[in-house]
């Protein structure tokens, strides 16, 4: 059977389709849902395998990239803890991750509390180009198993500032490899170039670049010579999904 | 003042100009005449909303009287005289062509082709300017410009879902040496606002803004330009619309406010200090996408008979474009009120954004308002389409409108403009030879026509939606200028084993325009057409749109640069095969300043261009990519500096510019294209502003490679100077580097024709062009793109 995955939306969530197709290509069974649909009970989340966050401007990013995304997931909270704990993956992508560390969800910390932020980048205004970051090798992270150590792979936020405010999280982070992804040239003044983080059990994934924007070789701006294969880079964090729950 | 109202159809005509200026309504005499002798007719006064939506479906934004009208223009001792200039000029040619495959023209909101193989996609198009609104209120002019083009898609048909938005932007000089006028802003300010507008509206909506251009000249230094176009997917069963009586007449999206009234007459009059900012309307993009998500779901359930936008004039013009055959009953008491301290007429023809208007069957109305509330966008039933051909307009007690919709959209009254050929002194002399190429090449890369623009296009989310494959940033670095976007549409198709795509690329050339306005508009389709060509598009296929920009066409020269720009968009049109599917126009770019200084803008025609791309796998980019490859020149170098970025730079005592002979580009193109096709051509890139010195440069530079060049050989017509040829700006020209082992084929492909081998990609990292024996210039490949790489903003 196909792992079912949710592609949860809300207003303005815009990378919601092409997360849909990326899970679709590598065998899941994907369906977009609006944040609505489970707050009128229409939906559950734990009648999924896999949960992604898409990227777009949740509600705008009004008071802050992705907190009225995160304070309208609250009321549900206990499903989508359950969900996390259970150790099925979980993707959230540019205002994905932005949502998750909204909630607090990521960094994981046992008062279930926001204890970092994604803040507006040093250059001022939103940026949209092409980086190269580090995979490291020894996170736990299930997403990126498989992975060479640097890949490409697109940004395009305004908000992609990795700040912790207590030294010891940060610790806590570096000491278990949950920084997943670093930049190589830092675009946004991201502490300790980090570009995505993930929970102890490496299930629960959060990153600023866009994997779906580099699910098929002629996405790549360097044309024809990275033309010859069809999957790319970001084909590889969508199938690791399917292939863990499968 | 407004009692005049009670009076209206005796005023005498001083008062009725007041009365005009007073209520900003932009009417000339003749319509306000028209419109006392209507009413006289009828036996009563007319109402504030009454004149109001007379003002409003008569504006130039709305009828676009000036295009649409009659015109003499006189041309030494001849005159020719044109009973409806567009008809006869854009119109024609598309109507000459007669291709199958464009499948709405001219009659929507947008243009619509075939899209596709299986016959199922059409691709809608369009683009608008926002200029008025940009030169008083940059950031909200541009937003609303972004937003109401996005609107033009979902309002096409019965909706198309957007997939790219395109920008194009003159501002004048940032560095200029002019002093600035006393009211106006700095080019900067008007720029950096421009750029933030549509980097905040497209970013939020989630449509790439990845196709577009920047120009610079002090003509656009009151008045700016803003191109904004948007293009989106309709499934073919999708594109009838029509409104049923019985209807419903239901407003979905952002609520109505005192924003945006009159903008649509605003846009007919020049801007002076006593233009207000008031007449721009506020955006809120979050508002437009709920607005989308609802019209896709609810178009694919076939939950509405009819669809358009609230765009200029409001509910006026949206509800009067929708029941022209039906008559509508409306009543603006139901309406959702972002200001409650509205009168009943503003809520009429206000501009408030982000609002859709839907002809709904009843019986529909209970799935429609589910999906409503499932998206949390707001909406209203406003009434109904009758069938009784009235328009009937009421707030509760109060009659605002009651007029029969004939009257709106019959005649209106128009008059014949005057035209005349503006006299330019035109020199062919042997251009003066600059101290060294190498120098001027240097200053060209750093000139604001010609330097990177990577500092906007960074602020767009040119990649949303997954499928801009070929970017306007790209090469070895990702920073390289394309020529061409080329889009493939997963997220409407939602379907990525089929590799259809689409290209769209501009040509514009207001320099050329001040010497030549018919060769302007030939160069400028030539080097649309060219750059999709440079991606391996189809280009037996393209699709145009008109956009013309153009001053105070009470001036008889402004209108004769009109006359001479149309005639040349016919031809070129017909000579490409290329049909125009829709266009637009803007006039009255023309303004005051403190001192009662005019200032005009140049005529300014953006060519926006479309063609199929068969396979998005197989489209090129226009970095050099493997050194050994030879580089080949196509087309034919003239001669003549006319309009070039050079003249702008220093004076070379030559301003002609070469005729384009579209046969023999057309011939050209298409044995280049079956090449790229063959798979023959690793890289293609036109030689357009700054001529092939700056062409063979961002080829190396974006690719990391030098490359050996002699000119020597190459096709050029005689007694072409050096100068002309590194930096003349002589149309149907581009470079190509042939994959060494394909170059047979290659040459197979091209002969007979004007393409010649003129040297090799190398790995050293310099430029090295010789012509005659003679070295022109020899530079270091990363000292260019220092030049060239340059912060606009």
């Amino acid at each position: 059977m196909k792992p079912k995955a949710i592609i949860l939306r809300g207003t303005a969530t815009n990378c919601d389709i092409e997360t849909f197709n990326s899970f679709k290509y590598v065998g899941a069974e994907p369906e977009l849902v609006h944040i609505n649909q489970l707050l009128a009970g229409e939906r559950k989340v734990l009648d999924y395998d896999i949960m992604a966050f898409p990227g777009g401007f949740s509600y705008g990013d009004d008071i802050s990239a992705g907190k009225i995304y995160a304070v309208k997931m609250a009321k549900l909270s206990a499903d989508f803890k359950a969900f996390i704990k259970g150790k099925r993956p979980v993707i959230g992508i540019c205002n994905g991750f932005q949502i998750l560390v909204k909630t607090g969800f990521l960094p994981e910390n046992k008062a279930n509390a926001q204890v970092s932020t994604l803040y507006t980048n040093d250059c001022g205004h939103f940026l949209a180009k092409w980086v190269k970051v580090r995979i490291n090798r020894d996170s736990p992270c299930i997403f990126t198993k498989g992975l060479p150590e640097e890949i490409e792979l697109p940004i395009a936020h305004g908000e992609g500032k990795f700040i912790v405010e207590d030294k010891k999280i940060m610790d806590s982070i570096i000491s278990r490899d949950l920084h997943v992804m670093t930049y190589r040239s830092n675009p946004n003044g991201s502490m300790l170039d980090i570009a995505g983080i993930t929970n102890a059990a490496g299930t629960c994934f959060g990153l600023m670049p866009h994997p779906e924007r580099n699910f098929f070789a002629w996405q790549n701006p360097d044309r024809p010579a990275a033309a010859r294969e069809a999957e790319a880079a970001g084909w590889q964090f969508f199938k690791n999904a399917v292939d863990y729950v499968g | 003042m407004t009692d005049n109202l009670s009076n209206f159809t005796s005023l005498p005509e001083k008062q009725l100009v007041e009365l005009d200026s007073l209520c900003g309504w932009s009417l000339s005499l003749l319509e306000l005449q028209e419109a006392q002798r209507q009413f006289s007719k009828m036996g009563r006064q007319p109402t504030r909303g009454e004149l109001e939506t007379i003002a409003q479906t008569w504006s130039e934004h709305c009828k676009h009287k000036t295009f649409s009208g009659p015109v003499a223009f006189r041309d030494g001792g001849k005159t020719k005289k044109y009973k409806n200039l567009f008809k006869e000029t854009i119109v024609k040619a598309t109507r000459t062509l007669n291709r199958k495959w464009c499948l709405s023209v001219f009659t929507d909101n947008a243009g619509i082709v075939e899209f596709g193989k299986s016959g199922k996609w059409g691709l809608a198009f369009k683009a608008e300017t926002h200029n008025h609104p940009c030169a008083v209120e940059p950031y909200g002019g541009a937003e609303t410009g972004v937003g109401g083009v996005i609107r033009d898609i979902l309002g096409v048909g019965l909706g198309a879902k957007p997939v790219l938005n395109t920008d194009s932007f003159c501002f004048g000089y940032l560095d200029g040496k002019k002093k600035l006028p006393k009211n106006s802003h700095s080019p900067e300010r008007i720029m950096r606002s421009v750029v933030e507008g549509v980097r905040d509206y497209g970013n939020r909506i989630g449509i790439p803004t990845a196709s577009g251009g920047l120009y610079f000249d002090d003509g656009y230094l009151l008045n700016p330009l803003v191109y904004v176009g948007c293009a989106g997917l309709i499934p073919v069963d999708k594109i009838e619309k029509k409104v049923v009586p019985g209807d419903l007449i239901v407003s979905i999206g952002g609520r109505t406010g005192r924003d945006g009234i009159h903008g649509a007459t605003f846009s007919s009059a020049n801007i002076d200090e006593e233009t207000t900012a008031s007449a721009v309307q506020i955006g809120h993009a979050v508002n437009e996408k709920k607005t989308l998500d609802v019209l896709m779901r609810a178009r694919d359930l076939g939950l509405y008979n009819a669809v358009t936008d609230c765009g200029a004039g409001g509910f006026s013009s949206a509800i009067g474009e929708l029941g022209s055959e039906t008559g509508a009953h409306v009543k603006l008491e139901n309406a959702l009120l972002k200001d409650t301290r509205i009168e009943p007429w503003e809520i009429w023809v206000s501009e408030s954004q982000e609002r859709m208007i839907l002809a709904v069957p009843k019986a529909k109305m209970k799935k429609l308002e589910a999906i409503l509330k499932a998206e949390s966008c707001e909406y209203c039933v406003m009434g109904a389409f009758p069938g009784d051909g009235r328009l009937l307009v009421a707030h509760g007690d109060e009659s605002v409108v009651d007029l029969p919709m004939s009257f709106l959209h019959g005649g209106v009254p128009n008059f014949e403009k005057q035209a005349t050929r503006r006299k330019v002194k035109i020199s062919s002399a042997a251009p003066a030879r600059p101290a060294s190429y190498g120098q001027v090449l240097k200053e060209m890369l750093a000139h604001p026509n010609v330097c990177s623009r990577h500092s906007v296009i960074t602020q767009y989310d040119h990649e949303v939606q997954g499928g801009t494959v070929i970017k306007p940033l790209q090469g070895k670095y990702g920073d390289g200028p394309g020529d061409a976007t080329v889009i493939w549409p997963q997220a409407a198709t939602l379907d990525q084993h089929d590799f259809s795509g689409f290209a769209v690329s501009h040509g514009f050339n207001p320099a050329a325009g001040k010497i030549a306005p018919y060769q302007m508009a030939l160069h400028s389709v030539d080097e649309a057409v060219r750059n999709l060509l440079c991606v391996g598009a189809e280009i037996s296929r393209t699709a145009i749109l008109d956009n013309f920009c153009a001053a105070s066409p009470r001036d008889p020269e402004v209108m004769g640069d009109l006359v001479l720009a149309a005639e040349g968009c016919h031809d070129a049109a017909v000579g490409y095969g290329a049909p125009f599917i829709s266009g637009k126009d803007s006039f009255y770019n023309q303004a005051k300043d403190a001192d009662g200084k005019e200032y005009p803008i140049p005529m300014s025609l953006l060519i926006s261009a479309t063609a199929p791309v068969e396979d998005i796998r197989k489209a090129i980019t226009m970095n050099f990519k493997e050194a050994g490859n030879p580089v080949y020149l196509a087309g034919t170098s003239r001669r003549g500096m006319g309009g070039s970025v050079y003249n702008d730079m220093a004076a070379s005592g030559n301003n002609f510019i070469s005729p384009l002979d579209i046969k023999a580009a057309v011939k050209l193109y298409s044995a280049i294209l079956k090449a790229i096709k063959s798979g023959c051509v690793a890289a293609a890139h036109d030689a357009s502003q700054g001529g092939l010195a700056v062409t063979l440069s961002e080829m190396a530079f974006s690719g990391g490679f030098g490359a050996e060049i002699d000119l020597t050989w190459a096709a050029r017509e005689k007694g072409l100077s050096p100068l002309e040829l590194l930096f003349g700006e002589s149309p149907a020209r581009l470079v190509l580097e042939v994959l060494k082992d394909k170059e047979t084929e290659f040459l197979k492909l091209i002969k007979g024709l004007p393409v010649c081998e003129v040297g090799y990609v190398k790995e050293e990292p310099s430029l090295c062009v010789l012509d005659g024996g003679e070295r022109l210039f020899w530079e270091d490949i990363n000292a260019l793109k220092n030049c060239w790489k340059r912060e606009l903003i």
